[in-house]
């Protein structure tokens, strides 16, 4: 049975529509031991500062021993830490301190492939006749699949890769020294829920489950989103919510919102998924300043059962994808946010937060208080919290995977190492550079990006409308602004966000609300009682507001 | 509507509700339901083909349709709210109504635009015909581009023509305008047109709106005042201009819009018309066109009739217009026979000069000048239409060619006649 949580305060089965999700690599937070690489011990060291952040989640990115050739994706032993990271007992020891202090860890699982240098692989490609031999999908020839894209289009020419050692392709979905699991062998499904229940045992809260779409092949399809592979899914769900009741599984599944619904299933698959398609329609609407992108892309999402949740973000540890935009869509983001081309990867943008929206707080503030008051649970990626940018000049995405910049001392406070052990160079440049964008000089002053982080999260966390409510648009003819309703039982509150760099007057039908005041959530002010006539707010640019209403 | 501005209240709302735009495209209207639906989709479409980045809008001035045209017009939004389906845009595209007091006065509609484009700080502007329904999502592009991206002030259409199509303007509107500001503008007062916001708000400053003149011909007003004020100029080829269907065929209108005004902008603009001599081409656009010349049926016989009867009946008013030379020759010409009669190019301009010089000294009411003009015009314009009736397309746009030499040839006539020496 699974470690009971004692020192959780939240117990309730729902825990993760409340949630506020951190985003970090054990690699890049603090590195405890000064060899240059963040460590589970650095990682508890820094627990009390994200329990001051006000984050109850923690989302870790893969940690598993591997040959780091996609930054850990490529997990070659399941059941154990890297070492750079530490060990097992070290993360047991971050696990625990972070129930202490009532955060939740969900743990990154690669289901879908492994390592080339996983054993299983090392033995499955030994010979044609090793037992291993279909744990991976092997064929003789390339032409299989063929309706399936190829997904790293900037380095991979092909899904088949040929193995010289037993003279047969084999299947991959993502780099070819990642390849693909066999999931129609019912002992690789087995041995994958022995690895999920591995860690379960150990305490981990749930698990965001990777590249979940591809995870079987079938002839005359595109290989995603197959029937076969929700048969899988759900089998993990219902073996999980059997053994390890309140635990969840977020679903990373980069797709339409009509293809991402099956994994929601009737509420037996995913508790959770990441709803790829907003995330740059949000930066769109932004910069289009029009709320279109984003209110279209939320009509066409379709309704997702009781006890399921989204997730939503600004920016993660990949590019920001436009794989689920229009071709037009797509060379407009590119021309807006990526007009240096060695901004874009495969299809998207390699690029944080901050410098995206030209280290505009007004703009910073806006989208985290999109992110925080849209229906679903936030998830806030290391260091966008102060701000932190980006090194274009460092490969594929590593440019937005530097180290967390502590305070403007020795290598930002990360390491005690020298500098050019560091894992990764540090950033160094006048804006974002460590000396002068750091968490201790933030912390000095209550007008920082991170103290205004701390109390949106706050407010946010203390209205439950916004993580469970439903959500109503409201369409005033002022297409700049962006305005809806979320409400929860008793509990209304009013969402209203001015995309536009120029002031804006926006009338609002708040007839059905009558007779409420209207209470402003930061600064707890009250405004005019709703009326006969339409609303009239009158806003800054990129303001926006959070009212709660209140009939009194 | 608020005391001392032309937009109401409604109005001023769906402005603020729209926002800056990148480009206003405006529609004049009045009664124009059957067709303005297919002009509107044809705009939408341009600008969502060619402009799919830029904030955009659609304005409609209404003089006061009874027929459904405002609400046509407004369904051509695309929002969140009015998606349309197979339409992929990036951002909304706002459709806007209103209606414009001053009658069917174009001057008022453009003056609402002009406003409009003012408050909403568009950079690039456009005015297309209710009636174009010939009007192609290209047409869009080939008139706004060269303002979006070469910074053109004013660019007016060229269309593709039959021969005998725009007679007014082949005759007189072009050459006259060529000769008095130097500048070979081929349609001064065009259906279709672009312009910059600069222009735009230049234009709103001058106190030309209350003007009579101004009023009746905003379109050939805002082509002399980009002209007089050093705005840059380009032309553009669209396309073929479909004649809306039982079109009225208002002569008088069409004089007031256009000599009429070209007459009145003299009274301010003639020292810089004097100082002006050889006249300039302005930069064309796109793929020429040459003019069609399949048979046309014109009732020529009716032309020359009413030539004849118009000299005759107007002669105590032409008496004070004209001078003794000028009227003596209109009557000898107006009793020779049909076949062998021709209104030369050279008494046409001494006409025409000697119509704007009288305008100038008012001898009579300046309408009723303007309106004389029209049985003239007529004699020349069956001239114009038995010399080229076997013409070729270059032979045609060589006696044009000609007629426009002869106008500015006889510039400095004008300019004693205006004197008051002659």
């Amino acid at each position: 049975m699974a470690t009971p949580h004692a020192s959780l305060k939240l117990q309730e089965s729902l825990w993760y529509k409340d949630a506020v999700i951190y985003q970090v690599h054990v690699r890049t937070f603090y590195d405890s031991n000064g060899d240059g690489i963040g460590d589970f011990r650095g990682l508890a060291q820094k627990l009390d500062y994200l329990q001051e952040l006000g984050i109850n989640a923690i989302w870790l990115m893969p940690f598993f021993p591997s040959p780091l050739r996609d930054d850990g994706y490529d997990i070659a032993d399941y059941f154990s830490v890297h070492p750079s990271y530490g060990n097992l007992e070290d993360f047991k020891l971050f696990l625990d301190a972070a129930h202490q202090r009532g955060i939740r860890v969900i743990i990154e699982m690669v289901l879908n492939h492994t390592s080339d240098q996983h054993p299983w692989f090392q033995e499955s490609r030994s010979s044609r006749t090793n037992p291993k031999r279909d744990w991976y999908v092997w064929s003789e020839t390339d032409d299989r699949y063929r309706d399936t894209r190829i997904i790293f289009v900037d380095t991979e020419m092909s899904n088949w890769a040929w193995d010289p050692i037993s003279k047969e392709y084999y299947w991959h979905r993502f780099f070819s020294h990642q390849p693909d699991l066999n999931y129609d062998n019912p002992v690789v499904r087995e041995q994958m829920w022995g690895v999920m229940k591995f860690w379960l045992e150990m305490g981990v809260d749930g698990f965001r489950l990777d590249a979940v779409p591809y995870l079987l092949e079938r002839e005359g399809t595109n290989c995603e989103n197959l029937p076969e592979t929700h048969d899988v899914l759900k089998e993990i769900r219902a073996r999980l919510d059997k053994e390890y009741p309140g635990r969840v599984l977020l679903a990373e599944a980069n797709q339409w919102p009509a293809d991402l619904r099956p994994y929601f299933g009737n509420g037996d698959e995913f508790h959770m998924a990441f709803h790829f398609p907003l995330m740059p329609r949000m930066f769109m609407g932004l910069k289009l300043e029009d709320r279109k992108p984003i209110t279209e892309i939320l009509q066409q999402t379709p309704a997702i059962p009781e006890n399921c949740q989204w997730s939503l973000f600004l920016r993660n540890h990949d590019e920001l994808t436009l794989e689920m935009v229009t071709d037009m869509e797509r060379d407009y983001m590119y021309d807006e946010y990526a007009k240096d081309k060695s901004m874009r990867i495969n299809l998207g943008i390699r690029r944080r937060l901050a410098p995206l929206l030209d280290n505009d707080r007004r703009r910073i503030e806006l989208m985290n208080g999109m992110l925080m008051s849209m229906p679903g649970t936030p998830i806030i990626y290391y260091g966008d919290e102060i701000g932190m940018g980006d090194n274009v000049n460092l490969g594929d995405r590593n440019g937005v995977r530097t180290p967390m910049q502590w305070d403007g001392g020795w290598n930002g406070g990360f390491s005690a190492a020298d500098p050019e052990s560091l894992y990764s160079p540090l950033m160094l440049n006048p804006v974002y550079g460590f000396q002068a964008l750091n968490v201790q000089s933030q912390k000095r002053f209550d007008h920082s990006l991170l103290s205004w982080m701390k109390r949106i999260i706050r407010v946010r966390k203390s209205a439950p409308v916004f993580g469970r409510g439903t959500i109503e648009f409201l369409y005033p003819a002022n297409h700049r602004v962006l305005a809806y309703v979320r409400q929860l039982g008793k509990e209304t509150v009013l969402v209203v966000n001015n995309l536009s760099s120029a002031a804006q007057a926006v009338e609002l039908d708040l007839k059905r609300f009558k007779g409420n005041i209207l209470i402003e959530m930061f600064g707890k002010n009250i405004f005019p009682r709703i009326g006969d006539l339409p609303y009239l707010l009158t806003m800054g640019p990129y303001q926006f507001y959070w009212f709660r209403l209140r009939k009194i | 509507m608020p005391e001392g501005s032309i937009l109401t209240d409604d109005f001023l709302r769906e402005l603020m509700n729209v926002g800056e735009v990148d480009i206003l495209v405006g529609v004049p209207t009045f009664n124009d339901g059957k067709t303005v639906g297919q002009v509107v989709q044809a705009v939408r479409a341009g600008l969502l083909k060619y402009f799919p980045r830029q904030r955009t809008v659609i304005i409609n001035v209404d003089g006061g349709s009874r027929d459904g045209t405002q609400e046509i017009v407004r369904a051509a939004s695309i929002s969140d709210l009015r998606h349309v389906s197979n339409v992929n845009t990036l951002r909304t595209l706002h459709s806007i109504s209103t209606r414009y007091e001053g009658g069917t006065s174009p001057g008022s509609a453009l003056h609402t635009v002009f406003a409009a484009a003012d408050l909403l700080r568009a950079g690039n502007c456009a005015i297309v015909s209710p009636d174009s329904t010939s009007l192609e999502p290209e047409w869009i592009e080939r008139l706004l581009r060269p303002v979006v991206r070469d910074n053109v002030d004013l660019v007016t259409p060229i269309y593709r023509r039959h021969k005998f199509d725009g007679l007014l303007v082949s005759n007189l509107v072009y050459p006259m305008t060529r000769a008095l500001y130097c500048k070979r503008v081929r349609e001064p007062h065009p259906s279709e047109f672009a312009f910059s916001g600069r222009l735009a708000a230049h234009f709103l400053e001058q106190d030309l709106w209350e003007q009579e003149a101004c009023q009746m011909g905003a379109e050939t007003c805002l082509t002399l005042s980009a002209i007089n004020g050093g705005f840059r100029l380009a032309q553009s080829f669209l396309g073929s201009r479909a004649r809306p269907e039982q079109a009225p065929s208002d002569l008088i209108r069409a004089l007031r819009q256009t000599v009429g005004v070209l007459f009145w902008s003299l009274e301010a603009n003639v020292p810089s018309c004097s100082a002006a001599t050889e006249s300039e081409a302005v930069p064309t656009i796109g793929a020429e066109h040459e003019v069609t010349l399949e048979p046309l049926r014109i009732n020529r016989k009716r032309l020359h009739q009413m030539f004849v009867h118009g000299v005759a009946e107007l002669e105590p008013i032409l008496r004070s217009i004209l001078s003794e030379g000028t009227l003596a020759e209109l009557r000898q010409i107006a009793t020779v026979p049909e076949d062998d009669f021709r209104y030369s190019d050279e008494l046409w301009v001494r006409s025409v000069y000697e119509f704007a010089a009288s305008y100038h000294k008012a001898v009579i009411s300046r309408d009723h000048i303007v309106q004389a003009l029209a049985p003239l015009y007529r004699g020349k314009a069956y001239t114009f239409l038995g010399q080229n009736r076997d013409a070729s397309a270059n032979q045609v746009e060589a006696n044009v060619e000609q007629l426009c030499l002869t106008f500015e040839r006889a510039k400095p006539y004008l300019l004693e006649m205006w004197n008051g020496r002659k």
